[in-house]
């Protein structure tokens, strides 16, 4: 199985670019940023920063980044250690997680975001006290 | 019926409410909106529209015509206009406006019925 | 006299639930949800414990339940949000927080035209089930935020292979810590051709020349 290893150096952080007219199948993997204008079928791992240009697409199971904005077609989970846009006219279907995970109005989703936080103690004790009411109808 | 003085200007709150949120807004429940439950607040409340259950306030409670209240009421005043089924009880006064149907026990300091009220049930006065 | 926009104060806490048919602001506490056809507003301060249903949905303060929207739902930054989100059109400002699945546009429609995801759900039980787990298409709008256990009908499961990897998928999404079952089983958009074509290939990267009985013997594994 052959994959496809676009690399970055780490000490010098030159972004790779997928042309409009590039497809590719395998995985992407390396230390810099990532454009890409084409299409990919496959994980994606990057070290910097993802952009998924309209009309670009990506299809994989995961897509690490540093941070991610995504204007095209996206299908897969993707998780950033900073934030993950969704700008109008995104296609997206996966679960985000990123530090601030945000979409723009004209955006299409369908996933889960898993952000952590927590709610105010007014709301968290009203949901324990019904989660145990809950369990206890369900056993 | 106008507004009691203490919420003149409470229909009008809406827009202010939205540009603002920093002061604190009376609750007003509009005509199209039903509370299925209870109404605790520190301040005032204004029901035009329905609610089953319970209002409690500190401050002036107002039910405009046309509202529809089945629930226990007390709060620090209370003007009726429209029907409320239930007990209410009041610090200072109630006040049943011409056109009012109330059914429930009145209890206040100062209580008055105007002509063209419909009401049965008690009143108490004994503060 | 009528007013237009309900309020419910900052100082007020409804234990109960606010419906009907005109706009309400929420600026206390309820704990037991909103359904309106208007719009519904939740202020900065304010904190509603169950879902929130109106024409159009603004949020900037915190609810424990889903939001749903018949237009939009806008959950601004600041906003505090545990449960699921649906709407034709959503916004999540930047600094918003939400857990919980979204689903903005129509769900039937997948974002990539590709027959493809539809061919390879079918291909292995271990592709059918990432599928189905990741996968998310929701279902129609459910009333009831926290029927925990209710699972909307499929409407659209259109093969079994999915439909038998849903059920495992399913139980992992009904957490006790949150109030957000993902009680979405997958469904594949609509039965898409096997051969439906792609674009025509591109010139591909030379490194990675590949004929396609060789791709899906990749993807099988």
């Amino acid at each position: 199985m052959a994959q496809a290893r676009i690399h970055s150096r780490s000490d010098d952080a030159r972004e790779a670019r997928i042309g409009g007219a590039a497809r590719v199948r395998g995985r992407i993997h390396g230390d810099g940023a990532l454009i890409v204008e084409g299409h990919v079928e496959g994980d994606v791992a990057i070290a910097g920063e993802l952009t998924v240009l309209a009309g670009a697409s990506i299809e994989g199971d995961s897509v690490e980044a540093e941070s991610a904005t995504i204007g095209g077609s996206l299908e897969g989970d993707v998780v950033a250690k900073g934030p993950v846009r969704l700008v109008a006219g995104a296609r997206v279907r996966g679960n985000l997680r990123g530090s601030a995970v945000s979409i723009e109005e004209g955006a299409r989703f369908s996933g889960r975001l898993d952000c952590e936080f927590d709610l105010p103690q007014e709301l968290t004790d009203a949901a324990h006290a019904e989660e145990r009411g809950r369990a206890g109808a369900r056993r | 019926m106008p507004p009691t003085p203490k919420n003149a200007g409470a229909p009008g709150r809406g827009a202010n409410a939205r540009m603002t949120e920093t002061f604190m807004a009376s609750t007003v429940i509009g005509a199209g909106i039903t509370i299925e439950g209870e109404i605790t607040t520190d301040e005032d409340v204004v029901v035009a529209g329905t609610v089953r259950g319970k209002v409690t306030a500190k401050e002036a409670v107002t039910i405009e015509a046309g509202a529809t209240v089945e629930a226990d009421v007390s709060g620090g005043s209370l003007a009726i206009a429209g029907s409320l089924t239930g007990n209410v009880t009041a610090v200072e006064r109630v006040d049943l406006q011409s056109g009012s149907r109330v059914i429930g026990n009145v209890k206040a300091a100062r209580v008055t019925i105007a002509d063209g009220a419909q009401f049965k049930g008690n009143v108490d006065m004994d503060v | 006299m009528a007013t237009d926009v309900s309020i419910i104060g900052q100082s007020a806490r409804v234990h109960g639930r606010v419906v009907g048919t005109a706009d309400v602001e929420v600026l206390g506490f309820v704990d037991g949800g909103v359904a309106v056809t208007g719009s519904v507003t939740v202020g900065v301060h304010a904190m509603v414990g169950a879902g929130i249903q109106g024409r159009r949905v603004v949020v900037r303060g915190a609810v424990r339940g889903d939001l749903v929207g018949s237009e939009a739902v806008v959950v601004e930054e600041g906003a505090r949000v545990v449960g699921d989100v649906r709407a034709p059109s959503v916004a999540i400002a930047p600094g918003a927080l939400v857990r919980g699945f979204v689903q903005a546009g129509e769900p039937d429609q997948a974002p990539l035209a590709r027959a493809a995801e539809g061919a390879r759900a079918v291909s292995t039980p271990a592709v059918a089930a990432r599928v189905a787990a990741k996968s998310q298409a929701a279902a129609p709008v459910a009333t009831t935020p926290r029927a925990a256990a209710a699972h909307p009908p499929q409407a659209r499961a259109t093969n079994t292979a999915v439909a038998a990897a849903a059920s495992p998928a399913r139980p992992q999404g009904a957490r006790p810590a949150t109030a957000v079952p993902a009680r979405h089983p997958p469904a594949v958009a609509a039965t898409p051709p096997a051969s439906a074509p792609r674009h025509p290939p591109p010139p591909i990267v030379p490194a990675l020349k590949k004929s396609r009985g060789q791709m899906a013997k990749r993807r099988e594994r």
